[in-house]
């Protein structure tokens, strides 16, 4: 079997979770069918990323230290096809792209990009920013992403990650053209499994017995909630360490808790923003259709759905934002109610181990040698005897 | 030459050629049409890179010790600055303005006007990695003494990770049954900067700005700055318990009689330390990066700028703080060296700053540009990495 390697690099935000969970939980399927998915966790691809990229990460980095080079080397020594997949990789710099492509050895490359239309990853990179930390109103957010300067922190990671033409000029300018493979997202509304079964096609899973149930899901959120977590992230984000942030508010309050809203208003753009992420859209199929890659899908698709009602999040009332907001009260008091219940229970163990000490202790022979102990710790000379004798109750032992 | 003018690839790489030989001509002003030349590599370098070699090739030139093994050096270096990543989130690799460039991707910029924190991301690359080839420097050790005063060093972590290193070399190691818990205090705005400083050699810190205001807003103290709960933390019961405000008195509860004079690592030094301390993390497993910064701490050299210092906008919280944590203390009754209302913060009694030798720039405050010439004095000059382990100054 010929050696390949299908290198999957983004983008944010387009169904990637879902995929590299199949992968994860159906690594030994995979293997059965000469597939490897080099995981010994979860995010290690995303671990591999960092550490290719230097790229630190609220302290996860520190996890990460060889991640690419072991993955790198897993692939080397496979005999068949390899996925490698997470959608930061899209960022990466030349140079960068140099490094991981050198360090794959002399298979035959694929690289895959997920593509969804500018029309919704606008709304969705702004969320995920707020999911991570961020307190940009989505007015402001707009404004820096159309900066031409990309001048800020948000602006140059947005289309470092989001600018397809450029992460494919970057990622595949060394490819042939038709190893460079485009799946778009499906205009929404369509068949649910249309996109697994593009990803299925490209990653050539056609056929294999997977398991497809969704573990894990990076869900979205409504207008309301997103906008009240922007609120409660202006309040915490300073006072909050990222540690700390990740379970208790990107975990139990955003996916838990937020994202079961599923009747509140979907954010999108206002008509003028629309008309210029579409006309930006309609410049990119142009060059993409110019340049021979293989589509999975259909260019049409990056063109985005019409503009439909927007709400806008920076105006959320605050009769809106009460419903979530309470929602959010009883998410945290029963993740407090839980983790008093694992402290009570920490401190029930400590008792334990404490009075089973005590028992030890209470004996008279403790008591005295603990008194001579105590004597002899007053006085330096004591303490040079007590340490003479420790010694050499050490070297007999 | 206008900004606005396209060059051939041959001016590019032509220039990109002559900074690798050493040249320190601005992108702008450089005129050679290099029709001749060819790239070195697959693309050009980002402009991040490129102007940081253009310094580095400044301070050579300018520098103390230019010439000393200049050809041998300058190759490998130029080679590592430019494949050098740019660490964290920031701008990608950004292109040269006046080259003609993708119609997609980051704008085209003029290296000269690239600031110093995105050549301080290029730059603590670099560095890292010369740390990391360093590897960390053995700990002195002596042989414990028997008869040694048995002590549990907290507080101020600039001069307990000091005295701690001193008293281990000494053969008095920490720890041991029922020891005093010494409680280093002072001015709690220097307590405070002090330990945002002892971070950035460890394993790091956000920015002192953002830090403070972190506990501000909290209206916590950090945990080595609480010596009620450092004292609490370490079972410190009340006989045996010290508060030291007064340093100089501080030799006698670790049982010596001296100890050296601290010296407190300048704002440039610790927001460099920051940065490397970042890289480090993702270039080693995280146990081996502590002994990796103390190694940086001892041999980073000094450029003389004032330690960072407690912003006029925070000394009404440190300064309630202080009065709330002498409360507490006052009300365990814990035996104190010195005086309790030694922790007011000292900008209230001295405006003016710390005291101690003549420091250079604004007292206080991270200065981008002094952080990056701190950091290219670094890396032009390997005497900090290649000469053998220096003795602390203090």
């Amino acid at each position: 079997m010929s050696r390949q390697v299908l290198l999957h690099v983004g983008c944010p935000k387009t169904g990637t979770s879902y995929l590299q969970d199949v992968l994860f939980r159906n690594q030994p399927v995979l293997r059965e069918h000469d597939i490897l998915y080099p995981a010994d966790r979860f995010d290690a691809h995303f671990l591999a990323a960092l550490d290719l990229m230097t790229l630190p990460w609220g302290g996860i980095e520190t996890e990460a230290v060889g991640a690419w080079d072991r993955l790198a080397a897993e692939v080397r020594e496979w005999h068949g096809t390899s996925i490698v997949s997470h959608e930061i990789f899209a960022r990466a710099t030349p140079t960068q792209v140099e490094r991981a492509l050198a360090s794959l050895g002399d298979a035959e490359v694929h690289l895959v990009l997920s593509a969804r239309d500018l029309v919704r990853q606008i709304p969705a990179e702004w969320q995920e920013n707020v999911k991570h930390r961020s307190h940009i109103t989505y007015e402001r957010f707009l404004d820096t992403i159309r900066d031409p300067d990309r001048d800020s922190r948000i602006g140059s990671w947005f289309w470092a990650v989001q600018e397809i033409p450029d992460i494919l000029e970057r990622w595949g300018s060394s490819l042939p053209p038709e190893h460079v493979h485009l799946v778009t997202l499906p205009p929404p509304g369509g068949d649910r499994g249309e996109l697994w079964r593009r990803f299925s096609r490209t990653f050539g899973l056609d056929g294999l017995p997977l398991d497809l149930t969704a573990d894990r899901e990076n869900p979205s959120l409504g207008v309301p909630e997103t906008s009240l977590l922007r609120t409660i992230n202006e309040r915490v984000t300073s006072i909050i360490a990222p540690p700390d942030y990740r379970p208790l508010v990107r975990e139990t309050l955003a996916h838990q808790t937020l994202s079961r809203s599923v009747a509140s208003a979907r954010l999108g753009l206002a008509p003028e923003d629309h008309a210029w992420a579409r006309g930006l859209s309609e410049r990119w199929i142009e060059v993409l259709a110019e340049r021979g890659y293989d589509v999975v899908g259909s260019l049409d698709d990056l063109l985005g759905p019409d503009a439909g009602t927007f709400a806008d999040p920076d105006a959320a009332t605050a009769d809106q934002l009460l419903p979530p907001a309470l929602d959010a009260i009883s998410a945290l008091l029963v993740e407090g109610a839980r983790l008093r219940a694992v402290e009570e229970r920490l401190h029930e163990e400590l008792r334990e181990a404490r009075e089973e000490l005590d028992r030890a202790r209470a004996t008279r022979a403790h008591r005295a040698r603990r008194k001579v102990v105590t004597t002899l710790e007053n006085s330096s000379a004591g303490r040079g005897s007590l340490d003479a004798y420790r010694r050499l109750r050490g070297h007999k032992a | 030459m206008t900004v606005s003018a396209t060059r051939p690839a041959g001016s590019v790489h032509g220039w990109v050629a002559h900074l690798r030989a050493g040249g320190t001509t601005p992108w702008l002003e450089w005129t050679d049409p290099g029709a001749d030349h060819e790239p070195a590599g697959r693309g050009v370098p980002g402009a991040q890179q490129l102007e940081l070699l253009r310094r580095i090739n400044l301070a050579r030139q300018s520098g103390p010790r230019p010439g000393i093994d200049h050809d041998r050096e300058l190759g490998p270096l130029a080679e590592r600055v430019l494949a050098a990543p740019a660490a964290g989130r920031g701008k990608a690799d950004l292109p040269l303005v006046g080259v003609a460039s993708s119609a997609f991707g980051a704008q085209p910029v003029d290296p000269a006007s690239v600031g110093p924190h995105e050549l301080l991301r290029v730059a603590s690359t670099l560095l890292a990695d010369d740390l990391v080839a360093l590897g960390p420097d053995p700990v002195r050790r002596s042989l414990a003494r028997p008869w040694r005063r048995r002590f549990r060093l907290v507080g101020d972590p600039v001069v307990v990770a000091a005295a701690r290193e001193h008293l281990l070399g000494r053969g008095r190691p920490e720890g041991g049954p029922r020891p005093f818990v010494v409680a280093v205090g002072g001015p709690l705005d220097d307590l405070l900067a002090h330990t945002w400083t002892q971070r950035c050699f460890e394993h790091g810190s956000r920015p002192w700005g953002d830090w403070l205001r972190f506990w501000r807003e909290r209206d916590q103290l950090p945990a080595r700055v609480d010596l009620d709960e450092c004292v609490r933390r370490w079972g410190g019961r009340r006989p045996f318990v010290r508060i030291v405000t007064d340093l100089d008195l501080l030799p006698g509860h670790v049982g010596v009689r001296r100890l050296p004079r601290v010296r407190v690592p300048g704002a440039d030094q610790a927001e460099l330390a920051r940065r490397i301390a970042a890289v480090v993390g993702i270039r080693v497993p995280v146990a081996e990066r502590p002994a990796l910064m103390r190694t940086l701490q001892r041999r980073m050299p000094d450029s003389g700028v004032a330690p960072v210092a407690v912003p006029a906008a925070e000394r009404e919280w440190v300064a309630s703080s202080a009065e709330r944590l002498a409360r507490r203390l006052t009300r365990a009754g814990y035996p104190v060296v010195g005086d309790l209302a030694d922790l007011a913060p000292r900008a209230a009694a001295d405006p003016t700053g710390p005291p101690g030798p003549a420091r250079v720039g604004r007292v206080g405050r991270v200065d981008g540009q002094q952080v990056l010439d701190l950091a290219i004095r670094m890396i032009v000059d390997p005497g900090w990495r290649t000469e053998r382990e220096r003795s602390v100054e203090r």
